[in-house]
Formats: C-alpha cells, sequence, structure tokens
C-alpha cells in the first residue's frame, strides 16, 4: 500500500519537473511562432505597404492593432475576430481603411474547417469580396447570383455555407464595436 | 515465451503485426489526420517518439511498479512525452503542429502505446522493448505515409504539397473527408490481405530463421 503511494507520487513529480523543464525552455519559441504568425497575417493586409509597423492599440477585451508605414504615416487598423465555424474557432484579421469607412482585406489567422471546403475561405478569391465594403452595415451573404458589393454583399462559398456565414456574423457582430473602440482609443 | 532476436522485435511491426492493417489500433488518428503524406509522417514520427520512448521507461521501471498502479504510472509516463512532443512540434514545426491540431495530445489515448506497453515492454528488457517500439513506430508511420500519399494524390492532386496534374485534373474531394479514409483504408487493407495471404509460407520461413 504505501509503496503505491510512494511510486506514484513520485513519477507524478518526475514528469511534472521534465514537462516544467521542457516548457520553460521551449516556451520563448513558441511565443516568437506565434508573434510572427501574427505579424506575418498583418503584413498581408497591408501587403502594398514596404515595411508595415504595427502597434497594439489600448482597448479591453479586443485586440487591435493600428499600422503605420516606414514613414509612420497611419494606413489602417486591423481588427482580431474569431468565428466560431463548422469544426471550431476560426481567428481572422478584419483590416480596416485609416478612415474607417472600407474594409481593407481580411484574413484567416487560424482555422480548423474542413479542407477543400470550409478552409477555402482562406482563399483570395473568397476574402477579396470583403475589400471595400462598409464596415458599418451589416454584411449579407448570398448564393448562387453575382453579390453586390454596393448593397455590402458577398458570395458564400458552393458547399461550406455554414463556414462563410460564420466569417460573415463574426465580422457583422465585431465591427461596429472595434470602430466605436477605435475612435475612442485615438480620441485621446 | 522463446527469446527472440532484436531483429525479429523490430521486423515483425513492419508486416506480419502491423498495428494499422493487422492489429487494427489506433484508428482514430489513422483515419482523421492522413489528409496528406506531410500530416501522416508527422503524426506517425510524434507516435513513435511517444512509443519509444514510453516504451524504455516502461521497461526499465518495471521492478519498481506495484501491478496495482501500473496503468495510472504508464498514463503519466505516456502523457508527458505527449506533452513533451506537443511542445516540440510547436516550438519547430509551426505549420505541422497546426495541421495536426487536437490529434497530438489525443496519442495519450492512442492503443497502440498503452498496447504495446501493457503486451510487450513491461515484460521484457529495455532491448527487445525499444525494437519492439521501434518497429511498431515504423510500421505505424508507414501505414500513416502510405494512407496519406493515396488520399493527397487523389484529393487533393499533389504529393508532398507539389501539384502533380495540370489545370484539368478535379480532384476527388471525397477522399480528403472522412468518408475517403475509410476508404483508403479499406482498399488498403485487402490489399494487404491479400499480399499476406500470399507470402504466408515465406514470412513463416523467414521466421522460423529469426526464431534458431
Amino acid at each position: 500500500m504505501r509503496r503505491m503511494i510512494i511510486v506514484l507520487t513520485l513519477v507524478t513529480v518526475l514528469s511534472g519537473l521534465v514537462l516544467a523543464a521542457t516548457f520553460a525552455s521551449l516556451s520563448p519559441r513558441i511565443e516568437l511562432n506565434r508573434e510572427r504568425a501574427l505579424q506575418a497575417s498583418l503584413a498581408a493586409l497591408f501587403s502594398d505597404v514596404d515595411e508595415p509597423q504595427f502597434e497594439q492599440l489600448e482597448i479591453e477585451e479586443m485586440d487591435i492593432y493600428r499600422g503605420e508605414d516606414a514613414e509612420g504615416r497611419l494606413i489602417g487598423y486591423a481588427v482580431a475576430v474569431t468565428a466560431s465555424g463548422y469544426n471550431g474557432p476560426i481567428s481572422m484579421l478584419l483590416g480596416l481603411t485609416p478612415d474607417l469607412q472600407q474594409i481593407e482585406g481580411l484574413q484567416v489567422v487560424e482555422n480548423r474547417e474542413t479542407p477543400g471546403l470550409g478552409a477555402r475561405i482562406t482563399e483570395e478569391q473568397f476574402r477579396e469580396q470583403f475589400i471595400g465594403l462598409d464596415p458599418m452595415q451589416s454584411i449579407t451573404t448570398i448564393r448562387h447570383v453575382e453579390p453586390d458589393p454596393a448593397a455590402n454583399e458577398v458570395q458564400a462559398i458552393s458547399g461550406a455555407t455554414i463556414s462563410s456565414e460564420a466569417v460573415v456574423d463574426a465580422i457583422n457582430r465585431r465591427a461596429e464595436q472595434a470602430i466605436d473602440a477605435i475612435r475612442d482609443a485615438e480620441d485621446r | 515465451m522463446a527469446a527472440r532476436s532484436i531483429t525479429y522485435e523490430f521486423a515483425k511491426g513492419l508486416i506480419k503485426n502491423n498495428p494499422v492493417f493487422v492489429q487494427v489500433l489506433g484508428m482514430c488518428p489513422v483515419l482523421a489526420v492522413t489528409t496528406s503524406v506531410v500530416n501522416g509522417v508527422g503524426m506517425g514520427m510524434a507516435t513513435s517518439f511517444v512509443l519509444v520512448s514510453a516504451a524504455l521507461i516502461g521497461s526499465l521501471i518495471k521492478p519498481l511498479v506495484p501491478s496495482e498502479v501500473r496503468i495510472p504510472v504508464y498514463a503519466v509516463v505516456i502523457a508527458t512525452f505527449v506533452t513533451i512532443a506537443d511542445l516540440v512540434l510547436r516550438a519547430f514545426f509551426p505549420p505541422l503542429s497546426e495541421a495536426l491540431g487536437p490529434y497530438v495530445p489525443l496519442i495519450v489515448v492512442n492503443c497502440v502505446i498503452m498496447g504495446r506497453i501493457e503486451a510487450f515492454a513491461t515484460r521484457n528488457g529495455p532491448g527487445p522493448a525499444v525494437s519492439d517500439a521501434l518497429g511498431m513506430g515504423a510500421g505505424f508511420t508507414a501505414a500513416l505515409m502510405v494512407l496519406g500519399g493515396m488520399r493527397e494524390v487523389l484529393g487533393s492532386g499533389a504529393f508532398f504539397g507539389i501539384e502533380l496534374f495540370g489545370e484539368g485534373f478535379t480532384p476527388l474531394l471525397v477522399m480528403i473527408l472522412p468518408a475517403g479514409a475509410f476508404l483508403t483504408l479499406g482498399v488498403l487493407m485487402a490489399i494487404f490481405n491479400a499480399l499476406k495471404e500470399g507470402s504466408h509460407t515465406v514470412l513463416i520461413r523467414a521466421e522460423s530463421k529469426a526464431e534458431a
């Protein structure tokens, strides 16, 4: 009986120590990878700007980044948006123009959607539909017919309506709130 | 059980006792992550690492572990190596880690590992235990690679991410969806069994040689 307790305790303590050491030595690298992926997605939003710089705005409960070019001119904002997709969360970055009147672009940072169907939300053909839309108005998803950008419409990916609508819903839910927060933060 | 050579313990995992095609163990990752060759190989290597490490530790600590608590002890050992594998993947292979997603932590419950520890590693010395684990790991990785390869070629028209066919090729989408995993696995198992049947006599001869 006593031996059982000693062995089990020893094994768990040793495992804990090994894991703590591994985690401590690898976590800076893991953190760096995450930061790099974020920076790459941010840069991809403003791909026509050379060496864009991003700074996170101090806004509670929202991750919003302010982008500047090499000369320090404002190039726009990026808002982190999370949608509930078909297989789990879809994490995205929504780019906004400096005047906050238009959507600058959309990047999918992380997704678990079905390959070949829902995962096509990462393809340019779907993402570029959002460019130039009005972030203050609700975006609608349509099927089969050509979308009208003036009416804030995007076409759902055929066979992946759930993923497409999840992306649109998440933007609709977050955009207005984010724009208000950016205005507040920039007024200060 | 008669002692068999180290080479035999390794080789039996490749074909005769292949964990996927013969023992039909660990089907969850086999079916779920084999949408491409890279995913299959990555999953196979991560599982092999855990399998070999856990088999070594398992066979070494066997005399110290009272049999009543052996399952929790081995579960902790396996979970530790799985977490290490997960951290290493996240630190050095972020795209692969992203693609395998929750299936890396789930190696903990892969029955190939607990199965080999219970059935083999703790009943043999560290040498045969590691050899057996290496063989099972190699057999598992090879199976995932073949499965991933077939599904990637047919379902995405690519191999190792390189496009194979021109614009004219329409990928068979079903092959990278769950149904495609079952279809491919079924076909492969049929082929495997047919081959095994054919080479049965050869295998028996090789076996008796290895045992001698």
